[in-house]
């Protein structure tokens, strides 16, 4: 008993001195978990784009090696980029229109406006090659088709000089000019015969 | 085949009189001078024009400045910006729905972006602040010069009703390239298509390394608080670490056949039970006595939740260590209930 007589000079206990309140500790243990839990959604978000970008990125990658795949609805735009640049290469336009309206709804600006400007670079490449063997009429709508594609790309980027320098050789092929405002009237036969046609033929005649 | 032909028909372009002989090229468009004073640059811009008065107007505009950016050196596809400042008589609101809507306002001209800012009243009038987005679309073969058309604006006071006239702009184009190309078939060379890019990656890996080590000091920091491995509770944690330790002697003790075959000093319980009371030691800062109960769980309320547990834990030990009797001493306080009280004690004690 008498080792437990001795009493040791009281000295506050060190815990009292090291750690702070009970409220101040509950409170930084919700805060340390409330932060564990955010920082889990994080890694856990960033694990799923990573996920889909290396599933998108093999999808690029055997479609720039030529292998066609087509693309499920949960594929991102960048991949729907890539398919719709496999099919304009090959030109399969008409297959290529239902990629180029997901890319433009569904991709950043910049990758919206590459996808029409290649679209309009297909569709112009095919119109050249109707102009080569004479088929004008088939030429002018696809040209139309390219300008109009051209001009939305510049909507949605001003500075996009390649679309600006393709645009200007599709506006030399077949010129904007302006619409007839004659308010229901009939253009005057003048009018009607200069404008005739966008396209004028082959000039005879000149060197 | 195309080399040979495709240059006549560009050449056709040029000497053609199609081109030059449309009535509404804006070639012809007049300019009007006293307008046209917008040649600064767009770090400076200078007023472009005084608004003509509407004729109908009888007050209510004040003024309609527009500030242009330089008027020459632009090619197809270029967007530039005005931006005009209007003055009103303070009993005047601009109609907003009479704002020119983003559209194409001629073949060649695109209008992109309306924006009105309200600047309030301020020097005897309503002052509003009107940005004009263009885009122009039109593909010169030669330096040409083009008009922004002028903008009609409304402005109300309830009953009467004014115009505001932004004045036209003229500003002059130039081609985007030479006529025929040096080459044969140069003309005609488009430009490489943009093509596919794989998805950046950057963002994502960026995120995932903010949000690992965010993940990683938080769970450092919950170990820390919970006394987890590597913050092993010292001196600070008497309870927790007494907590381990008396799972550890009751589990010895679960290999002991026959516990009452041994002394009372070296059972497993009898070890359990000297582990606690360290821990009350240690807690209490002294050697801590069955009688001194009251005054320690006074001063740690957050232990009293568990005053009789540890009553009946001191009784335990009186009857084990001076009644030399463990067997009556695990009736008084079971070996299960010794771990889970050890355990309860280190909860209260993280609670503070």
């Amino acid at each position: 008993m008498s080792a437990f007589a001795i009493v040791p000079p009281p000295r506050p206990a060190r815990r009292s001195l090291s750690l702070p309140r009970p409220s101040v500790r509950r409170f930084l243990l919700w805060a340390t978990l409330a932060v564990l839990a955010a920082s889990l959604i994080g890694v856990g978000t960033a694990g799923w784009r990573l996920a889909r970008a290396a599933r998108d990125n093999a999808a690029i990658d055997a479609l720039a090696a030529g292998r066609d795949l087509p693309l499920g609805p949960a594929a991102g735009p960048e991949a729907a980029m890539a398919r719709l640049h496999f099919l304009l290469l090959r030109g399969r336009l008409d297959e290529a229109r239902p990629v180029l309206a997901a890319v433009v709804a569904r991709g950043a600006p910049a990758l919206a406006a590459a996808a029409l400007y290649d679209t309009a670079n297909a569709r112009l490449r095919k119109a050249l090659e109707h102009l080569e063997v004479g088929q004008i009429d088939a030429a002018i709508p696809l040209v139309r088709l390219a300008k109009d594609s051209y001009r939305r790309a510049l909507l949605i980027d001003p500075s996009f000089w390649d679309a600006k320098y393709n645009l200007d050789i599709a506006m030399r092929l077949v010129r904007d000019f302006p619409q007839l405002d004659q308010d229901g009237e009939e253009p005057p036969p003048e009018a009607a015969k200069r404008l005739w046609t966008d396209l004028p033929g082959i000039p005879k005649g000149l060197p | 085949m195309r080399a040979r032909w495709l240059p006549c028909l560009i050449a056709g372009l040029l000497a053609g009189p199609l081109a030059a002989a449309f009535p509404a090229a804006p070639a012809r468009a007049q300019v009007d001078t006293s307008r046209d004073t917008g040649t600064g640059e767009e770090a400076a811009p200078a007023p472009a024009g005084e608004a003509a008065p509407a004729p109908a107007a009888g007050g209510g505009v004040r003024a309609v400045d527009l500030y242009a950016p330089r008027a020459f050196g632009y090619v197809l596809g270029d967007a530039f910006s005005h931006q005009v400042e209007i003055a009103l008589d303070p009993a005047f609101t601009l109609d907003a729905a009479a704002l020119p809507r983003p559209r194409a306002v001629t073949y060649w001209l695109e209008l992109r972006e309306v924006r009105l800012e309200d600047l309030g009243r301020h020097d005897g009038a309503r002052r509003y602040r009107l940005h004009l987005g263009y885009q122009t679309f039109y593909a010169p073969l030669e330096p040409k010069r083009l008009e922004v058309p002028a903008v009609m604006l409304a402005a109300t006071d309830g009953t009467r009703r004014v115009e505001a006239r932004v004045p036209a702009w003229s500003f002059l184009m130039s081609p985007l390239r030479e006529v025929s190309g040096a080459a044969p078939g140069e003309a005609l060379r488009l430009r490489p298509d943009a093509g596919a890019r794989p998805v950046p990656t950057g963002g994502a890996l960026a995120q995932l390394a903010a949000a690992g080590g965010a993940g990683l000091l938080a769970l450092a920091a919950l170990a820390f608080q919970m006394g987890w491995w590597p913050f092993r509770p010292g001196a600070s944690r008497p309870f927790a670490a007494a907590a381990r330790r008396v799972r550890r002697r009751l589990d010895a003790s679960a290999g002991e056949m026959d516990s009452s075959s041994t002394s009372p000093h070296s059972s497993s319980y009898a070890a359990a039970l000297l582990e606690l009371h360290r821990a009350f030691d240690a807690s209490a800062g002294r050697r801590l006595l069955a009688d001194d109960l009251d005054g320690f769980l006074a001063a740690r309320p957050g232990l009293a939740a568990a005053a009789p547990e540890i009553r009946r834990l001191f009784a335990a030990s009186r009857l084990a260590f001076f009644g030399e009797n463990i067997d009556i001493a695990k009736t008084c306080l079971p070996a299960a209930e010794l771990g889970g009280l050890a355990r309860r004690l280190a909860r209260l004690e993280r609670r503070g």
